[in-house]
């Protein structure tokens, strides 16, 4: 399918009948949803059933949608929902197993054999203590910072994606910001990076 | 040299990236004549560069979760959709009313004027609506006929008593208004006090 096509495009041929496009869309975004989810909820089980469920969603509700923002905000806009769900039911910090990284990294990780062994030991200690400060972020900071850093949006996308005011994600990038430099300063105070 | 508060919320906009371009040669002219500032910019950018190694250490390349497609269709096979209850279709009935009503605002406004004056000409007139006894409701017409009735014997009796008072040794007419309102109690507890007023009556004017 041509790529230049936009996705209002494919979610009208959608809305038409083909199957097709929502294939198409499918495969536009799973990376990006799966990744943030991933980040979000730190555990790959978790983000890609969390990820079915977006498009599942999607799916279903597309028909009824109509393109008053893009199509990627409103992904992200149930994304975020299903992740702060996600962290509610959850009700405590992310559990960092060494199981769940190692999974991740044997899919993603091309081995580097000329590495050190004991420097990458304690540089994945170290984003280890890293993300666990991410972690500590509330649930909107967190989303806030992940769709704004890592995911691309603008700032007032974001608002879009999470219902709030421009004003409001900047004052949760801030203290996002503040609390993350509060966390990390005793790394960087004992040398640690 | 600008006030810093004022441009503190700018530190945020310019690491992120999203700072007005038409304000970025100003903030950076600022920070060089403002320490505050420029630590913090250092402080956030050091922030920033370490979280983003370890994310992109957690994530190298982005990836999809394998046979995503073919799991989505298999749960929608096996998922039916879901039918809308009553109450969703009634919201989404008054959604889609409300925003038809707050795109078609002269139409809107048409619609509610012609519904106030409608109802005003079919059920009446909704700015003065009918005064109605709040009193108590249980208390019912004869309860409250008896009720009268009690307070009338007592406003009797009163002007017996005081007139008997002012006519001190003068007994026939207190006589013949305590009859008349030993009458007109009957029934009631006020008859026993009527007769106790005659007995008394009649024990002074025999002394």
């Amino acid at each position: 399918m041509d790529k230049l096509i936009d996705d209002e495009m494919l979610v009208a041929q959608f809305k038409s009948g083909s199957q097709k496009a929502f294939d198409e869309l499918m495969k536009r975004y799973e990376r990006r949803i799966f990744g943030y989810l991933l980040r979000s909820v730190r555990n790959y089980e978790d983000a890609e059933e969390l990820t079915l469920e977006v498009f599942f969603k999607a799916y279903r509700a597309l028909n009824s949608w109509e393109p008053k923002a893009k199509f990627s905000t409103w992904l992200y806009t149930i994304a975020s929902n299903l992740s702060i769900d996600y962290h509610r039911s959850k009700a405590r910090k992310p559990v960092y197993m060494f199981e769940d990284e190692e999974v991740i990294e044997t899919k993603l990780v091309a081995t580097d054999i000329s590495s050190n062994p004991e420097k990458n030991l304690e540089d994945k200690e170290r984003g280890r203590m890293i993300r666990e400060a991410v972690d500590e972020l509330s649930s909107k900071q967190k989303a806030v910072f992940m769709l704004t850093r890592y995911e691309g949006l603008q700032i007032k996308e974001v608002a879009k994606t999470l219902g709030m005011a421009e004003g409001t994600v900047k004052i949760h990038l801030h203290r996002a910001m503040k609390k993350l430099q509060t966390l990390l300063r005793p790394l960087w105070e004992n040398n640690e990076i | 040299m600008p006030k810093c508060y004022r441009i503190e919320a700018q530190v945020i906009e310019y690491v992120f990236g999203e700072l007005d371009p038409s304000l970025v040669s100003d903030f950076e002219s600022h920070l060089t004549t403002c320490n505050k500032c420029t630590r913090k910019v250092f402080a956030y950018k050091r922030v920033l560069h370490y979280v983003d190694e370890a994310e992109g250490e957690f994530i190298p390349t982005p990836i999809a979760p394998p046979d995503l497609e073919m799991k989505l269709y298999r749960r929608l096979a096996e998922v039916p959709p879901e039918k809308p209850s009553p109450l969703s279709q009634l919201l989404n009935t008054l959604t889609n009313l409300f925003n038809v009503f707050r795109e078609q605002k002269v139409a809107s406004i048409c619609a509610f004027a012609f519904a106030v004056i409608a109802v005003a000409f079919f059920v009446g007139n909704p700015f003065n609506p009918i005064t109605r006894y709040d009193g108590d409701q249980s208390v019912s017409a004869d309860q409250r006929i008896e009720q009268y009735r009690h307070q009338g014997i007592q406003r009797s009796m009163d002007d017996v008593l005081r007139n008997k008072h002012l006519r001190n040794s003068d007994s026939w007419d207190t006589v013949s208004q305590l009859n008349r309102v030993k009458d007109q109690a009957e029934g009631t507890d006020w008859v026993n006090i009527a007769k106790k007023q005659l007995k008394s009556v009649r024990q002074n004017s025999d002394l």
